[in-house]
């Protein structure tokens, strides 16, 4: 965990003779999204209703990059993003509203709670060797348990009725233009940090054994050590993403974080967008926000057009729209040349 | 107490047949079949509508049956082409993703055309005493029908051609393929049965509470627990799983209280996978 | 020096040994061929030893560390590098990121920076001939040049015991020509250790110093290739079969 800022000075090995060079390729994508997506609000920031909906965009961006770190990364399909969301989302309510704790430690403790939660399901996963479909049950059967706990647990969680959040109020979270900055840095946050990852050895790791466990084990990366990073350093921006909008919305209920309303739109996001890719989960989260403001009067069609979206994207164009768009540019740019795969 | 252990069974035998029909699919082609549950609630709907619209309860109920198992038949004949041109790993997760989003439009139309429908068959007379439990005719005669059911699945199995083809299948794809067996047929032709069998949970389940629309998601959750706990493949092992979940479930529910119940199920379901991936009958890994 | 010491080493699988209680010892800069008729448990033996397929009883020490019980990832930082007989490469790298991943995580004690493992990567893709293919993907590699990939991967970690398993199969005369070399003369320039699975008896004549001939899991002969083919146990086992060929 320590060595990961300090292997980021070190840059990608391969970078030793380009380094600033791929440092400025790197970076560049994440500046660009940064710029557009902060003029997005000068449209929009007299209409509270859309400030609501770029916002819960922002927010699925932050969610859907964690879970590119945990799926995308070593390919655990984890099936509780919205769970440990929640876990942030709620804890972080109980343990400022009820212990009393300053909000910003509150989430930060939220966070690490949801790490230590999405760290032992990767545990669990990757020592009792689970394969995708395996790791998916087990991360289902915990989202649903969560869920059933909320439900049942109303002394702390408010049950059905919800939880009203106190902490946050008269707040940088409180009105619609400020906190959509908060929440916009800290998408490009997580972007960073998913890059800084790439660049490290642990990003190293990450792509070894994404593609061969065995080849990986023989070169010698602990395949257990970096799958269990990816699921501690994931559910960790998930718990405090779901942290921040607990504050954000002043109200959390069931809903907030189940797993229709969170990871279903993950997972599609990233599907989208491009599993593993960096820019997959903008354009995701770009594409999906936008359909839900269009279909926002029709919201029994939502569910039946992410099901036809799904089944259509899975079908036809699997590998998702930022690897199609880099592999034509490949080919375009460069005839059959030799040029890195890095999106 | 011994009303408990015989409601655990009632209840049992629903899971254990919606774990068998989600269990044969996984066991033929690879696929979890994510929108089983909502396959059963199509049926049920389509049985509540034609009985809305005057249709006789058994002429509807066969109609809804043989619905949702052409409906498994199709899904089989095309959505799952290109699954099952994967191999391994990447089969496994085309199948639950394309079946997660059959699921979801199975759920949003019903929920969008028939928010408020729901299917139930009432049984008319005075409830039967078993073991001195008032036992009451609509579940009696559900939990006969599975049994029916669940037998004739173990016979055709076991004594017919096409039974010991499908098994061929389940445990060598390529074996039974050099034995003159076509895998692609056995694997749709069972995608229909599994489609029936979704219909059968759907009927005998109406007997003692409504169907609602929105049913379906929770259906497939306890399909996969059952399933996963009886260990994915295994009918026998499906039907020993649910009625051991019926109880378990039962129990908990009466003693504990319903929110603790669905987590003892889940958990069941995880350790199972954690200690013995292949089930409670499978084989030690 | 003592390498490499396996006492009673056992792999069973279900129930059936594959390797019945090998005893070897192995020493600094031997070049040691094992051959021995198909299922012998030559393999099963290698992938014991680098924790690949742990080993059901027995004792195997590196330098004295006793090896059963590691996992994988920990032999190999150990020293110990295996080259498998299917090459198992990282398909969405290039040549030269393939061999890095070897020099920053295979490596003994602490991971080098990326400079040095970039450097690392080079010499060794050099060493094994593929230095003019650093930048190409690796699904643009005959299965010749993927094992050569292998073995490039397992010398970036700088190991002192390499374990190559019938990396010379199905090579033409000048691939098999260069292949001795390149084993040998790691031996001679880098002082790795090499035990090495073979069926090709011409590279076993060639390269071989010391020859151990296993048959059903156990040792059937031990000694120098001239002495091992004579055995006449060897002889009716295995080769008086093979020899032809």
């Amino acid at each position: 965990m320590t060595a990961s800022t300090a292997s980021a000075k070190e840059g990608a090995p391969n970078t030793a003779a380009r380094g600033s060079a791929t440092a400025f390729r790197d970076f560049a994508p994440i500046a660009v999204v940064a710029v557009l997506l902060a003029l997005v609000p000068l449209n929009f920031h007299d209409s509270r209703s859309m400030m609501t909906v770029i916002i819960a965009g922002m927010l699925f961006l932050s969610y859907t990059i964690a879970f590119n770190v945990i799926f995308g990364s070593t390919g655990q399909l984890f099936l509780c993003t919205g769970a440990l969301a929640g876990i942030g989302g709620f804890g972080s309510v109980i343990l400022s509203d009820r212990v009393g704790i300053p909000m910003t430690l509150s989430i930060v403790l939220a966070g690490a709670v949801a790490a230590v939660f999405g760290g032992l399901l990767s545990w669990i996963a990757v020592s009792r060797s689970l394969d995708t479909i395996f790791t998916g049950i087990v991360t289902l059967a915990f989202s649903l348990s969560f869920q059933n706990f909320v439900l049942g647990r109303r002394d702390l969680t408010g049950g059905e009725n919800g939880l009203r959040v106190e902490a946050g109020k008269d707040g940088l979270l409180d009105t619609q233009v400020k906190p959509y900055y908060v929440f916009l840095a800290l998408a490009v946050a997580y972007l960073i940090l998913f890059r800084l990852l790439q660049r490290s050895h642990i990003g190293w790791a990450f792509r070894a054994l994404r593609d061969d466990e065995v080849a990986a084990e023989l070169s010698g990366v602990d395949v257990t050590r970096y799958r269990v990073y990816a699921g501690i350093i994931g559910s960790a921006m998930l718990g405090v993403a779901g942290a921040i909008f607990a504050h954000h919305r002043g109200f959390i209920g069931t809903s907030t974080y189940s797993f229709g309303s969170v990871d279903v739109r993950v997972l599609v996001m990233l599907a989208f967008g491009g599993i593993g890719t960096l820019i997959g989960p903008v354009l995701g989260a770009a594409v999906f926000t936008i359909l839900d403001e269009i279909l926002v009067s029709y919201a029994q069609l939502r569910e039946v057009l992410y099901g036809v979206v799904t089944v259509g994207l899975f079908l036809g164009f699997r590998q998702g729209v930022i690897p199609a768009l880099s592999s034509l540019w490949d080919r375009v740019v460069s005839s059959g040349g030799r040029g890195r795969k890095s999106t | 107490m011994t009303a408990v252990v015989l409601d655990g069974i009632v209840l049992g035998l629903q899971f254990a047949i919606l774990g068998a029909g989600l269990t044969l699919v996984y066991g033929l082609g690879g696929v979890v079949n994510l929108a089983h549950g909502q396959m059963a609630v199509f049926s049920a709907i389509v049985i509540a509508r034609l009985i809305d619209h005057g249709v006789s309860t058994f002429l509807a109920v066969m109609i809804g049956i043989a619905a949702v198992g052409v409906l498994g038949l199709l899904i089989d004949l095309s959505l799952m082409k290109p699954v099952y041109r994967q191999k391994g790993e990447s089969r496994v997760l085309l199948g639950l993703l394309l079946m997660l989003g059959v699921g979801f439009i199975i759920d949003g139309v019903l929920e969008w055309k028939y928010p408020i429908e729901a299917l139930t068959i009432r049984i008319s007379g005075d409830p039967i005493p078993i073991l001195g439990v008032n036992m009451r005719r609509g579940s009696l005669i559900a939990s006969g029908i599975i049994v029916v059911v669940g037998a004739s699945l173990v016979l055709f199995f076991r004594f017919t051609t096409f039974g010991r083809a499908t098994r061929s299948v389940i445990q060598d794809e390529r074996g039974a393929r050099l034995c003159g067996v076509n895998p692609a047929t056995v694997r749709t032709v069972i995608f229909g049965l599994s489609g029936v069998l979704a219909g059968v949970v759907a009927v005998t389940r109406a007997m003692s509470t409504p169907v609602v629309s929105t049913a379906g998601v929770d259906l497939t959750i306890f399909a996969l627990i059952v399933a996963v706990v009886g260990g994915l493949g295994s009918v026998s092992g499906s039907f020993f799983a649910g009625i051991l979940l019926g109880i378990v479930n039962t129990f908990s529910a009466f003693y504990i209280g319903t929110y603790i119940t669905t987590i003892v199920l889940l958990l069941a379901a995880a350790l199972t996978i954690v200690l013995r991936p292949s089930g409670l009958l499978g084989e030690k890994p | 020096m003592t390498v490499l010491e396996l006492a009673g080493v056992e792999k069973h699988f279900g129930g059936l040994p594959a390797v019945n209680g090998v005893s070897l010892t192995v020493d600094e800069g031997e070049i040691l061929a094992l051959v021995g008729p198909n299922g012998a448990g030559k393999s099963t033996l290698l992938k014991a030893i680098s924790g690949l397929q742990p080993a059901t009883r027995g004792s195997a020490k590196f330098f004295g560390e006793e090896l059963v019980g590691m996992k994988a990832h920990v032999v190999r930082q150990l020293g110990i590098s295996m080259v498998l007989q299917t090459p198992r490469v990282f398909e969405s790298m290039t040549v030269r990121e393939n061999v890095i991943v070897g020099a920053t995580f295979g490596v003994t004690g602490d991971r080098p920076s990326a400079a040095q493992a970039f450097a690392r990567a080079e010499d060794a893709l050099g060493f094994v001939g593929l230095a003019g293919y650093a930048d190409a993907e690796v699904d643009s590699l005959n299965l010749h040049q993927q094992r050569f990939l292998e073995l490039a991967r397992s010398l970036a970690g700088q190991p002192k015991l390499l374990l190559l398993d019938e990396v010379m199969a199905g090579l033409n005369d000048t691939e098999l020509q260069a292949s001795i070399d390149i084993v040998r003369t790691a031996r001679d320039e880098l002082g790795v250790t090499v035990i090495w699975v073979e069926h090709v008896m011409k590279a076993v004549m060639s390269l071989a110093e010391r020859v151990v001939v296993l048959n059903f899991g156990q040792i059937l002969a031990d000694g120098s290739p001239a002495d091992v083919m004579a055995h006449p146990e060897v002889v009716t086992a295995y080769l008086g079969t093979e020899m032809k060929t």
